[in-house]
């Protein structure tokens, strides 16, 4: 028997969950439901990102409750770690603000056949020669250029074309969420200004809290799971966190701006302009949707090449050639999408609109959309915590089918705003800290490092205790950084 | 002269001024601090003009600093002094700057966009207030 607690308007309601009244705000649809522990929910108390979850629930047609995931925060509309479905039967809205400008921003984990001690004295040489090759920062430019013709291509099919350039594998697009390609893509849905800004930035990292990290499995929780991932202790493994770049952030920019007014139209009332949405089954929710698809596309796109630029790092330094080195992308997932799921809904399979702001798509074992290799154990979620801590591999859990729309947390959450970040480290140099702790990072910004540091994130493996607790994932394997590069 | 506020994920600026026009160029001069290391190094060499219609204080804020974001990302263009002028339409500027040069400008963050929440114009008694979120 839970022992039912309250804190501020919140009433816990499971170990792991916390209810927020619809009485909170009026306005309010549906109620909130937070997942967290007795300390996470104390941050998030102290935080906007409550009343955030409050405000989500003011969209029409929203099934179930807003939800957020322990690592939430405040964001700008949604809260970061936000969860919402929305039935397009029952006048459900679609939400730029609930994708987020880095539409389909997002995490992959490759495994490779390296064991730590193989690689202990190439780590520098390799986390230069990444650093070297792939462009991370403010507005770079990469290697690969496309057409006109062939970025529409790119932004339709997402990663199969590239697959068609050689430029993935089969394995590559089986192991992508959505097999790499969003249907309902509308390249001309896109602004010429959102091209421009895409054209030469697939496979670039970008700067913030994107990154590509070296890490090794530090410990396995599920031997049988790990193992169909390839994965084992002490096996080294390529993470990387990037998104649509500048296409993507100029298709949510002109969606809001062409929402303005819109909402009022339709005599939706809005709290914070942010959430600017649309009916689902309207022109303008429409014309959204086609561009959405488009942009996460390309963040596919840009995340394979970010891999396959790393795959040929690793083969260049180790003198070998990628498929020798067994480099295969375990899973990639989206976490700032809206997407089309079916989901039970008070006793019957709907169709519905689950926009994931910040968080992890989780769905189990036998998912008719979990790829063949994983149908036994569950999808793969890859939730990467801060470049001093861990990084988790998990499995969706049927809990999420049931408490979350096949959802769970994205990362450790930020804890600390950057300026407050970067406030308490000043003075201390924080890529010789992590060398010390044998971590080697690569920034172009000491600044930037300064506000990814470690305490500016809440602690990862509390947030996965949480997700795993509450049965909406499994833990399989949890990671230790080696070498990072950030933009 | 800007100050920053508190946001846990992004990045919050806040600019005050005795007038309409200054609050704007006080705005994007703050825009491009958050961008660059040392702004005050931009040399004016290149001009560039934005007309921005509108009439509403808050978008006309938002349109014009996404605008110059846009520019930064897509000619890698630096500004540094801003003329505004208003007329029915809404607004005009003149910018100067120059293009960025890495062996004299340090980039600081990837500002992704300009954001409606907590965007805030307002004339007070003592003043103009403007406050905005930017997405890093």
């Amino acid at each position: 028997m839970v022992k039912q607690r309250s804190a501020g308007p919140l009433e816990q309601v499971g170990p792991f969950c916390w209810r927020v009244p619809p009485d909170f705000k009026p306005g309010m649809r549906v109620e909130g439901r937070i997942y967290a522990d007795d300390r996470l929910i104390e941050d998030i108390l102290g935080d906007p990102a409550l009343e955030q979850v409050a405000h989500v629930a003011f969209l029409p047609g929203i099934q179930g409750a807003s939800l957020a995931m322990p690592d939430i925060h405040a964001g700008y509309g949604f809260p970061i770690g936000g969860v919402c479905a929305t039935d397009p039967d029952e006048g459900g809205v679609i939400s730029p603000g609930g994708v987020g400008y880095d539409i389909n921003c997002g995490v992959r984990l490759m495994r490779t056949n390296l064991c730590y001690r193989d690689i202990k004295r190439q780590l520098e040489p390799l986390i230069d020669r990444l650093f070297r090759e792939i462009p991370a920062g403010t507005g770079r430019s990469g290697k690969y250029h496309y057409s006109s013709r062939q970025l529409r291509r790119l932004m339709q099919q997402g990663v199969p074309f590239l697959q068609e350039q050689g430029l993935a594998t089969e394995g590559d697009v089986h192991h992508t969420e959505a097999g790499g390609c969003l249907e309902g893509a509308d390249p001309d849905q896109v602004s010429p200004r959102a091209w421009e800004r895409g054209a030469d930035q697939c496979g670039t990292l970008g700067s913030g809290n994107h990154f590509l990290e070296i890490q090794v499995v530090d410990v396995v929780f599920d031997a049988a799971a790990a193992r169909a991932m390839g994965l084992e202790k002490d096996s080294v493994c390529v993470m990387i966190h990037s998104g649509s770049r500048g296409l993507g952030y100029q298709v949510c920019d002109d969606a809001l701006k062409r929402l303005r007014g819109v909402p009022a139209r339709y005599g939706i009332e809005l709290p914070d302009r942010q959430l600017a949405c649309a009916p689902i089954d309207s022109p303008e929710g429409q014309a959204y949707q086609g561009a959405m698809a488009a942009a996460a596309n390309f963040a596919w796109c840009n995340r394979q090449l970010l891999m396959w630029q790393a795959r040929e790092a690793f083969a260049a330094v180790l003198g070998s050639d990628w498929q020798r080195l067994q480099m295969n992308l375990i899973y990639d997932v989206a976490h700032n999408i809206a997407k089309f799921e079916r989901h039970e809904i008070g006793g019957s399979m709907r169709r519905v609109c689950v926009h994931r702001k910040g968080a992890t798509r989780a769905f189990p074992a036998d998912h008719p959309e979990t790829p063949a290799a994983y149908r036994q154990i569950g999808q793969p979620v890859i939730i990467p915590g801060d470049m001093g801590r861990f990084s988790w591999v998990l499995v969706g859990r049927p809990g999420s089918m049931q408490q979350t729309f096949g959802s769970c947390c994205h990362g450790a959450g930020r804890r600390l705003s950057r300026t407050a970040a970067v406030k308490q480290t000043k003075g201390r140099r924080i890529d010789q800290e992590l060398a010390r702790q044998g971590i080697l990072a690569r920034a172009r910004s000491r600044r930037g490092l300064a506000e990814e540091c470690s305490e500016a994130y809440k602690d990862v493996n509390r947030v996965v205790d949480v997700v795993h607790g509450a049965d909406l994932a499994a833990k399989v394997a949890r990671l230790r950084p080696l070498a990072v590069i950030k933009g | 002269m800007f100050e920053t506020f508190e946001h846990t994920a992004d990045l919050g600026l806040r600019v005050r001024a005795a007038d309409r026009t200054q609050l704007f160029a006080e705005a994007a001069r703050a825009l491009f601090s958050v961008m660059v290391a040392n702004p005050e190094s931009i040399a004016r060499t290149v001009q560039r003009t934005y007309r921005i219609p509108g009439q509403d204080d808050e978008y006309l804020l938002l349109d014009w600093l996404n605008e110059l974001l846009y520019t930064f990302e897509t000619e890698r263009l630096l500004l540094g002094e801003f003329a505004i002028a208003w007329d029915q339409e809404g607004l005009n500027s003149t910018c100067w700057g120059e293009s960025f040069d890495r062996t004299r400008h340090e980039l600081l963050h990837e500002v992704k966009a300009i954001t409606y929440h907590r965007l805030l114009v307002r004339q007070r008694h003592d003043g103009w207030l403007a406050e905005w979120v930017v997405d890093i």
